[in-house]
């Protein structure tokens, strides 16, 4: 009798044990879920060059949940990211446009105006961050008031047009792809083979978009510096609780500031990607919502906005999840407004599930 | 000596608060000075008319938005909703004359049922929010997804055409006609000889609003209902003590919020006799902001529809104003951008002496 009821009881204990791991792990067990379902659902779907596409098309929304996970972290918001990334995208392009139009080598246009854009786009990280770390605004008024003022001078700066003429290398370098191989025949790094006819294109394979690279390093740096730092140690105490952080000597209001304006940098780099992947510079719509879908994939990926939860594995799982949902409705053919309602329910489901299990992450 | 310097002191204190209390009002003053010097033709009657015409939707998301924040919440899905209203309106409103219903009956009825499903998406929004204590921010971003996704589905790439001439008549008539020296009539249009003058005075849409916008300051001031909304704003455990059921109040607020947007999506209907899923989606930061300037804190406990009202004001001052100027709009963003980093200073730099006042 007793070995029964034990066994009940162990039996018991392993289905918590199962139900924990899969809620704890939900967001990576649902990425799969809706991998294996879109491989039945649409034609093409599970191939090299579409999985590969949806990471490539993925990168600006992965660099802006990077930027909003640490400062989520921290227990604020940045409404900002979005526009920063339009921001910083056009100043580039503009600042390339003209020193091409000057005739000066491609490569030194390309590399001005990407020192240029990412020194200006820490700008508008450090207006908020000042006015939240010193002023104690709110975090919300304090990166809206800046998403109203990066949007009206982007906009001014190209007269609400795209920016063209740019180097044409830019292209080469944001869409290319590490590896080429012409299947039997020839491989080569950074550029297609040479002397492949227009006939062979179609074979040839692409591996490794190089903005996986580029994605890597980032995130790579990001991962570690949340999780092995200081720097990150000192984000998830201010999160945890603010007043704690100041008794343990953290200089809190530097912290901050240091933290919005590394998340705008985090944009600027989503705006410069931006400018090598459409060979033109983007302003941002006022209804594009980039920092909403930003701030969806953070939340997805475990984060609170309480504050003092989420790690950057997550908010890129969720950020792959909106990615793998909007291509994979696309190719089965479903209309594009449903990943809309979509995104909404998965984000009412993820902060259900972080509320009835609040102690998972 | 020293009750010299305190009383200066005491006078500049007062000073500090009096221009923390008043200053939206002195910059509307100020607003509108500036654009009647610089902008030719601003200081009309015509052109003041259609900063409130225009106006509308941002008085109404705003209004809703300020009930939202008085509560500590926020609902980020007013804009969408205000567009799936208009979409659902327009259609109903179409599909009812098409079966052979007048044009009065289908307009009533259509937009009843309008109004009636709009409070769908705030029950949804209070309920999450409420009950299963998802954070405002989150609830009401998935609704805005939702909502903007179903509008677009209902739309099916086709405007709604054919909608009576009455929808326009309502939505672009004006509530009095008067012939200088001669006649005056209420709503409809006199008929005059050609280039005779007839002053039209306030727009029939701009009467709707504002009526219901102070029925619904009437409930925010003296009823019990506005007193529960500022007891859960200001202290949600005390509310909750002093015998408030504070879950069926925040799903009344979350209602009420997106009766509202849903007014100003069926306003849009009458005003531009047909609805697009994005009607409403420019209005979202312009509400927020016109709540903040009007003195509410993000935190909840604070705020009041007067002063959004205020708040709605500079904000449709400053559009009409720079577009008579011929200023491109994008000079708007960093303007409203600056002015609510403003408001929320002045607020930090003088709190004491602001909050004393509500």
């Amino acid at each position: 009798m007793k070995s029964a009821e034990a066994l009940e009881e162990t039996a018991g204990r392993r289905r918590a044990r199962i139900i924990e791991v899969v809620a704890k792990n939900w967001a990576s067990f649902f990425l799969l879920i809706l991998l294996v379902v879109f491989s039945f659902t649409g034609r093409g779907f599970f191939s090299l060059g579409n999985l590969q596409t949806i990471v490539h098309l993925s990168t600006v929304l992965l660099l802006l949940a990077a930027a909003e996970t640490f400062v989520i972290i921290s227990g604020g918001i940045d409404l900002s990211v979005g526009m920063v990334m339009g921001f910083t995208a056009i100043i580039s392009a503009k600042i390339m446009q003209i020193l091409y139009r000057a005739e000066l080598p491609q490569g030194t246009c390309i590399l001005i105006g990407v020192l240029a854009g990412l020194a200006v786009c820490t700008l508008p990280g450090l207006i908020s961050g000042i006015l939240v770390a010193r002023y104690r605004v709110p975090p919300f008024i304090a990166t809206l008031g800046m998403w109203g003022v990066t949007l009206g001078v982007q906009l001014k700066v190209c007269g609400g047009y795209t920016i063209p003429f740019l180097p044409p290398k830019l292209v080469d370098i944001g869409n290319g792809y590490l590896i080429y191989v012409l299947p039997g025949r020839a491989v080569s790094l950074f550029s297609p083979p040479p002397g492949v006819a227009q006939t062979q294109i179609r074979e040839l394979i692409r591996i490794a978009p190089n903005s996986f690279i580029f994605l890597l390093v980032v995130l790579g740096v990001m991962w570690h510096l949340l999780r092995n730092t200081k720097f990150g140690q000192h984000t998830y105490a201010i999160g945890g609780s603010m007043d704690a952080a100041v008794r343990a000597g953290i200089d809190v209001p530097r912290h901050l500031l240091k933290i919005y304006v590394l998340s705008t940098f985090l944009a600027g780099l989503a705006g410069i990607f931006n400018v090598f992947q459409a060979g033109l510079g983007n302003f941002t719509r006022f209804n594009a919502m980039y920092e909403l879908f930003a701030i969806a994939g953070v939340i997805i990926g475990g984060a609170s906005l309480m504050g003092g939860k989420g790690r950057i594995i997550g908010s890129i799982i969720g950020v792959l999840i909106i990615g793998v949902l909007e291509t994979g409705l696309l190719i089965s053919g479903v209309e594009p407004f449903y990943r809309f309602i979509a995104v909404g329910v998965i984000l009412i489901v993820a902060v259900v599930i972080d509320h009835l299990f609040p102690d998972l992450f | 000596m020293a009750v010299g310097t305190d009383r200066i002191n005491t006078r500049r204190q007062k000073l500090y608060a009096l221009f923390g209390t008043y200053w939206a009002y002195l910059f509307l003053v100020l607003e509108i000075i500036f654009f009647a010097l610089t902008a030719r033709g601003f200081f009309s009657l015509r052109v003041l008319q259609n900063i409130l015409f225009f106006g509308t939707p941002i008085f109404l998301l705003g209004t809703a938005e300020t009930f939202v924040i008085i509560t500590g919440g926020i609902d980020l899905s007013v804009g969408f909703v205000m567009g799936f209203a208009a979409v659902l309106g327009a259609k109903l409103v179409a599909g009812f004359t098409a079966l052979g219903m007048g044009p009065a009956a289908s307009i009533v009825l259509g937009l009843g049922i309008t109004l009636i499903v709009g409070l769908i998406p705030g029950f949804i929004n209070g309920t999450l929010v409420a009950r299963l204590d998802v954070p405002p921010f989150i609830a009401t971003f998935a609704m805005f997804g939702i909502s903007h996704g179903v509008s677009e589905l209902l739309l099916g790439g086709v405007w709604a055409k054919n909608l009576p001439h009455l929808a326009n008549a309502i939505g672009n008539g004006f509530f009095l006609y008067i012939v200088p020296g001669k006649a005056a009539s209420l709503f409809q249009r006199p008929v005059v000889q050609r280039g005779v003058r007839v002053l039209e005075i306030v727009p029939n849409v701009v009467v709707i609003t504002f009526v219901v916008i102070l029925i619904v300051a009437f409930i925010l001031k003296r009823t019990k209902f506005g007193q529960h909304t500022y007891a859960i704003g200001g202290n949600i455990d005390a509310a909750t003590k002093a015998g408030i059921n504070v879950k069926k109040h925040l799903v009344r607020i979350y209602m009420l919020s997106s009766f509202l947007a849903t007014l100003a999506g069926t306003i849009y209907v009458l005003k531009y006799v047909t609805g697009k899923g994005d009607a409403g989606a420019p209005f979202l930061l312009d509400s927020i902001v016109a709540v903040v300037i009007g003195g509410a804190s993000l935190y909840g406990g604070k705020g009041t529809v007067g002063r959004t009202v205020l708040g709605c004001f500079i904000l449709a001052t400053l559009e009409t104003g720079l577009r008579v100027l011929g200023v491109s709009t994008f000079d708007k963003y960093i303007a409203v951008g600056i002015i609510l980093i403003i408001a929320v200073l002045i607020d930090q730099f003088s709190p004491e002496l602001v909050h004393k006042e509500d």
